[in-house]
């Protein structure tokens, strides 16, 4: 297994609390496989990313706990140096806006040619000539001469661009996406997404994807791991979990969708808010917003079942939820 | 539903913006054509959605119908009488039958000022419409009607979540019982389980109140979802304008149909059935428009005519004598009909064209 995240626990100390951001997130991303993580504002998805990833800002953040095994080596006990050999050699991360990520006082090349530079010791020249090949890997137009260019010089789309290159350019194992589409137009949206199934297929590379955006995960993702309040609600293959979802969680977000090739009268909501992360209900955290909800769930905090080989549910009821019975 | 009468009727709407050079002797270099001629009509107890991408003039649209700019030229007619030429006390009036719903509920809000003050406000300015000793109970019932606890009217923004305080937005736009709304990106910056909450919401209250709306809107499953007819603007025009199968189901613009094949489709069935069109190429600045058709330069159809002459936007010609869905006002000089959403197969516990459980949108706690 390439990446195999293992009760994961983060917490953010702030004046006003403690928020527990990550209660035990485990989930595994092999070579050439898309895992979709999906969740809404506060489900703790982008705070899982940047543990694994380490660059979560501690303090205030804290993992407390679990391990984060890449290419079975646990992470978290390595040290600072060894960690940062790591990322951006075997993993790196693409985030969603790319004009606050790139150094807006650099022109493009220099950023991209300081990969290089920094971990392959090559000369200024050499690298300059990498960061080239990489803008043209990328599809960005005259790159010979745009490799001069500062980062707002581009669309938006071409700064994407530029940060998938910079993500690429020292071919690691992983990648981990963090909504990368979401600040774009759709028709742009879908150049770079097409662009990142692409070079994932041709680098075999593992991808994390962090989205909130069930159609984008229709269209790439091999597994998904849905998050709520910091836990893995379900996991499940794709195909499997748009069939029948096993969670009403999930169940609720894909009703609540509205869908291009459907005209439908009412949607049906998702009653209530996303729980206080400081205040997380006692048993299931999504009770107080559950249809099927029992007496139960407001005490006992459900595990993640085994559905069936490789797909998992942490709800009581995952059976009727299955059958679609409620 | 919709009646026949028009409510609103657009034509020839351009709003340009002054590019200048210069400190002491400012010259005029150019200017940013972010309204470029827009055309159509709304009708009594409808919703109009406007579909575009970012710089596409959608929200310069919107600010000119509730005449918060003046067009550069064109009409806005209200119930037969041009507003963009009214100042002073009629634009007042006319200001209270058209109000505005704003995307981002975090900076639409005065942080100073309470629920209740933010509802109540527009009293202020127009007095006629609450008596002073009413108004308090006015706002109560306008926090009842979007769903809101009415005992919340003294809390402050910060205390409500993005979807509740969308819910304030939507209240202070009520509280003139306006006939139309305007909606910029209403639920754009919700999550997904909140933004059915408000769609809902709107949609409810439409009824309610016989409103017309414009519903502006980047997301396309959105706007069909609450449209009875879509308009799709690219750089500044309509391309493409119809009922809501008119357009998803039968785009003849090439515009329209890259931007549904885009789409993502919560499917993944449909990952192999679906046909995508990538267009190469970013928008050109609206600073620079294309000659001819604006979309040339991103069609893969585009001929020489396209460079020499502006299509307008009517019925083509080959669609008029047939009839049929195809036939609907498309700027495109070889409109074609071509269906780029799958249409959908019944899956088990999803009959097609039905949502599953009808939804409630219950009281919220704040957060």
């Amino acid at each position: 297994m390439l990446l195999d995240v293992r009760d994961l626990h983060v917490e953010f100390r702030t004046r006003e609390g403690v928020a527990r951001a990550v209660n035990g997130v485990s989930y595994a991303v092999d070579e050439g496989e898309t895992l979709a993580v999906l969740g809404e504002s506060g489900s703790g998805k982008s705070v899982t990313a940047q543990a694994v990833m380490g660059i979560l800002d501690v303090p205030p953040g804290r993992i407390t706990g679990g391990r984060v095994l890449f290419r079975g080596r646990d992470l978290l006990t390595l040290k600072d140096e060894e960690r940062r050999r790591v990322r951006g050699a075997e993993m790196a991360m693409i985030f969603q806006d790319a004009l606050s990520a790139l150094n807006p006082v650099l022109t493009v090349g220099d950023q991209l040619g300081e990969m290089f530079v920094v971990h392959r010791g090559m000369s200024k020249k050499d690298a300059r000539a990498r960061a080239v090949e990489l803008m043209v890997r990328v599809g960005i137009p005259a790159a010979a001469q745009r490799v001069r260019d500062y980062p707002h010089q581009f669309s938006g789309g071409m700064r994407q661009r530029i940060m998938i290159a910079m993500a690429l350019a020292l071919q690691p194992a992983l990648i981990i996406a963090d909504e990368p589409t979401t600040a774009l137009d759709v028709t742009v949206q879908a150049q770079i997404m097409d662009l990142l199934a692409e070079l994932q297929r041709e680098y075999r590379m593992g991808l994390v994807l962090i989205t909130h955006d069930l159609g984008v995960v229709a269209d790439v993702a091999d597994r998904i791991a849905v998050m709520y309040a910091g836990r893995i609600v379900e996991s499940a293959p794709v195909h499997d979990l748009y069939k029948a979802p096993a969670h009403p969680y999930t169940r609720g977000l894909l009703d609540s969708i509205p869908r291009l090739d459907r005209k439908g009268r009412e949607l049906s909501a998702i009653k209530g808010l996303p729980p206080n992360l400081m205040d997380i209900p006692p048993g299931c955290a999504f009770h107080p917003r559950c249809p099927m909800a029992r007496d139960v769930c407001l005490t006992d905090v459900p595990p993640l079942y085994e559905v069936s080989g490789d797909r998992g549910s942490a709800c009581h009821f995952w059976r009727e939820c299955l059958h679609g019975r409620s | 539903m919709a009646g026949h009468e028009p409510i609103l009727e657009v034509s020839g709407l351009v709003k340009y913006y002054p590019l200048t050079r210069g400190v002491l002797f400012r010259k005029q270099i150019g200017a940013v054509r972010a309204v470029d001629g827009v055309d159509f009509t709304l009708v009594r107890g409808e919703t109009l959605g406007i579909v575009g991408e970012s710089g596409c003039g959608k929200s310069t649209l919107a600010r000119l119908l509730v005449t918060l700019e003046r067009p550069t030229s064109g009409a806005i007619r209200y119930k037969g009488e041009d507003i963009t030429r009214l100042s002073g006390r009629a634009l007042k009036a006319v200001r209270r039958n058209i109000q505005m719903v704003f995307q981002d509920p975090y900076t639409s809000l005065n942080p100073r000022m309470t629920v209740g003050d933010i509802i109540g406000e527009p009293y202020e300015i127009h007095p006629e419409v609450a008596l002073r000793g009413d108004r308090r109970r006015r706002v109560q019932e306008l926090l009842d009607v979007v769903g809101l606890n009415p005992e919340y009217i003294n809390r402050y923004p910060h205390q409500f979540s993005g979807g509740q305080r969308q819910r304030i937005g939507i209240a202070r736009a009520l509280a003139l019982r306006p006939e139309i709304v305007v909606a910029d990106e209403p639920v754009s910056a919700l999550d997904v389980s909140v933004q059915a909450q408000v769609v809902n919401l709107m949609a409810r209250l439409q009824g309610e109140f016989g409103l017309s709306y414009v519903f502006i809107a980047h997301d396309l499953s959105v706007v069909r979802h609450i449209s009875d007819r879509v308009g799709v603007m690219y750089l500044g025009r309509i391309v493409e304008i119809g009922r809501d199968t008119e357009i998803y189901d039968h785009p003849t613009h090439p515009y329209t149909q890259a931007l549904l094949s885009a789409v993502p489709v919560p499917d993944p069935e449909a990952r192999e059935r679906r046909e995508r069109i990538i267009l190469s190429g970013d928008v050109p600045s609206p600073a620079h428009i294309p000659s001819g058709c604006r979309f040339r330069t991103r069609c893969w159809k585009a001929r020489e005519r396209c460079a020499l002459e502006v299509p307008p936007l009517a019925v083509p010609e080959r669609f008029r004598a047939q009839g049929g869905p195809a036939a609907h006002d498309s700027a495109c000089h070889f409109a074609e009909e071509r269906r780029v959403v799958p249409p959908e197969e019944a899956t088990p516990g999803h009959p097609p064209g039905q949502p599953p459980v009808p939804g409630g949108e219950p009281h919220e706690e704040p957060a």
